[in-house]
């Protein structure tokens, strides 16, 4: 592994990091909200949410850069903070937030679907207040599911190309992730390079789903304990 | 003092009651699917739909036409429900300690683990709990937060339930030592009127009969609710040791009665339970017989049950039930008013817990 696949690796972990962590709380209330409470739109907004999964990840791109382009609606508001977005590691999390989002919002949603909702009930007749319920039993209850949606947008998010190649280029040493990287070193006939980037992910993607399932699997053997 | 004045639409019809309850205890009767349920519900909160008005101690909890609905936090109210629904992530431990806070927080965990002896189930999950485990843990959990009012739903599974796996005993322990006003979900008539002098009896979602649990007991439960259970429970004071392992168990009219041991000593308080079909009847007193409990006594009532009969008769200080063949009740022309012996092995007696 030569230090520019290591910067490559660094980045493309650094980048599904924060781009989970913004998406975590955010896809919790989403979930936590869509199995709860019935409302007007809700139909509407579930398939909004959806529609990364479905959509050509081009066409998710081609979206974000006309709302993050210079006089687009949010490239406005980011002008006048000065925040300069397109194209550098930010575009990158913004791509992999958005596709990754509902791969976190359904498992989650389905988790809180499957809480018996009189257990809460029971938790609030005990004289704590819906957020101390929430933090205590809710969340906890969901777990499982939570998590199994965080590894996924986690996953998605290291392997996401065609959102991010449109809004964050493919600019080697700022912007190029190990996918953008294998496709690139590809296109350029350095197939030996590619396939050196290809084992790392490989290796990552393992130590993610594996410490996952060993941390629920002490969970499990903590209750029926 | 419990004020209700409520209705609420269910699927198939709309629970209504009204009533005024004042007794330390109140039993709620009736067949499954009557209402009953819901009606704890309501009182906890847990219900948004409910309409009218219901206050606890002068306390307004709800009230449709104020717009007042108190949120189940604010009501301090216990309930436990049929199926306990303890916290499965919390260890049984957690699961008491999750209403306290403060600094009495400590004292009132030990005091509910203490009446419900949970001790030793502390540090287990909910999952390795058997049900009347989970039960006591949950009785424990509502009674640690010192409601104002304690909601038991028993399970009609509960009718099945060993008696030394009864929950009777702990309700009796926390009307008694705690002074918690309960209200108490029941198939069992016996249990119903060995803990409530107060009993409701709902039919799908009426109001059927409102007084005395006795009373209702012997006039209209085996009617309204053919599940129910007819156990005479004894609640007395052990007295004396007598021979092979039996004990004399004091009632509280004064007389005593020949029962199995069962672990208890001498002192203390016992609650045990007959089934009525242990009872013999006899309209000549019985000597010479190998049952060691032989009670004069007189019919109270004698109810119809189809093919058979309940006989109610008040004995040994107590009001016992016996169940006779119809073609018994015949045979011997017993009646009301009619002297009568009653005869119970000492091994038909199972003490509860």
């Amino acid at each position: 592994m030569t230090g520019e696949d290591f910067s490559i690796l660094l980045l493309t972990l650094r980048v599904a990091a924060i781009s989970t962590a913004v998406i975590l709380p955010l896809g919790i209330a989403a979930g936590w909200f869509l199995a709860r409470r019935p409302f007007l739109g809700k139909g509407a907004i579930e398939t909004i949410l959806s529609l990364p999964l479905v959509l050509p990840p081009t066409a998710v791109g081609i979206l974000l850069l006309s709302l993050l382009r210079p006089g687009g609606p949010a490239g406005r508001i980011l002008a006048a903070l000065n925040v300069e977005v397109l194209f550098t590691w930010k575009a990158i999390v913004v791509a992999t937030a958005v596709m990754s989002f509902p791969l976190l919002v359904r498992p989650a949603r389905v988790a809180f679907e499957e809480i018996d909702p009189r257990l809460i009930a029971v938790a609030r007749s005990l004289g704590r207040r819906p957020a101390a319920v929430f933090a205590r039993i809710t969340l906890p209850l969901a777990w499982r599911g939570v998590a199994a949606g965080t590894l996924l947008a986690f996953s998605r998010a290291l392997g996401e190309f065609g959102a991010t190649i449109l809004v964050a280029g493919n600019i080697p040493g700022r912007t190029q992730t190990l996918a953008l990287a294998i496709f690139h070193r590809s296109q350029i006939g350095q197939d030996g390079a590619a396939l050196r980037l290809v084992g790392v992910t490989v290796v990552v993607a393992f130590a993610a789903v594996w410490s996952t399932e060993w941390i629920e699997r002490r969970r499990a053997r903590l209750r029926s304990a | 003092m419990i004020e209700l004045d409520l209705r609420l639409p269910l699927a198939d019809f709309t629970l209504e009651v009204a009533a005024r309850c004042a007794s330390p205890a109140v039993a709620v009767l009736g067949p499954s699917g009557s209402g009953k349920t819901s009606l704890l519900e309501s009182i906890a909160g847990l219900r948004r739909r409910v309409q009218g008005r219901i206050a606890l101690d002068g306390v307004t909890l709800q009230d449709s036409t104020e717009n007042v609905h108190l949120p189940p936090e604010r009501r301090r109210i216990g309930y436990v429900p049929q199926d306990a629904l303890l916290f499965p992530h919390l260890s049984a431990a957690d699961n008491v300690r999750f209403g306290l806070s403060g600094s009495d927080a400590e004292r009132t965990f030990a005091e509910a683990v203490d009446i419900l002896e949970i001790g030793p189930l502390l540090p287990r999950f909910p999952a390795t709990l058997s049900g009347g485990e989970r039960q006591r843990v949950a009785l424990a959990r509502a009674v640690a937060t010192q409601p104002r009012l304690l909601l038991f739903d028993e399970p009609l599974a509960a009718i099945d339930v060993e008696l030394k796996a009864r929950i009777l005993p702990y309700l009796l322990r926390i009307r008694d030592e705690r002074k918690i006003p309960l209200f108490y979900v029941t198939h069992n008539a016996g249990e119903a009127e060995a803990l409530a002098g107060e009993a409701l009896l709902l039919r799908k979602g009426r109001l059927e009969a409102h007084g005395a649990t006795r009373s209702i007991v012997e006039q209209r439960l085996a009617e309204v609710d053919p599940s129910a259970s007819f156990d005479n429970v004894l609640d007395g004071r052990i007295a004396s040791e007598e021979r092979d392992g039996a004990v004399s168990l004091e009632l509280s009219g004064g007389s005593s009665l020949t029962v199995p041991a069962s672990g208890a000593g001498i002192g203390q308080r016992a609650i045990f339970a007959v089934a009525p079909d242990e009872i013999l009847v006899s309209l000549q007193p019985l000597v010479r017989v190998s049952a060691r409990n032989v009670l004069a006594g007189e019919i109270r009532a004698i109810e119809s049950l189809g093919s058979d009969a309940m006989v109610h008769a008040d004995a040994a200080g107590a009001r016992w039930r016996a169940h006779v063949t119809e073609a018994a009740v015949t045979d011997l022309q017993l009646a009301v008013g009619q002297p009568v012996w009653l005869a119970i092995k000492t091994r038909s007696f199972r003490r509860l817990r």
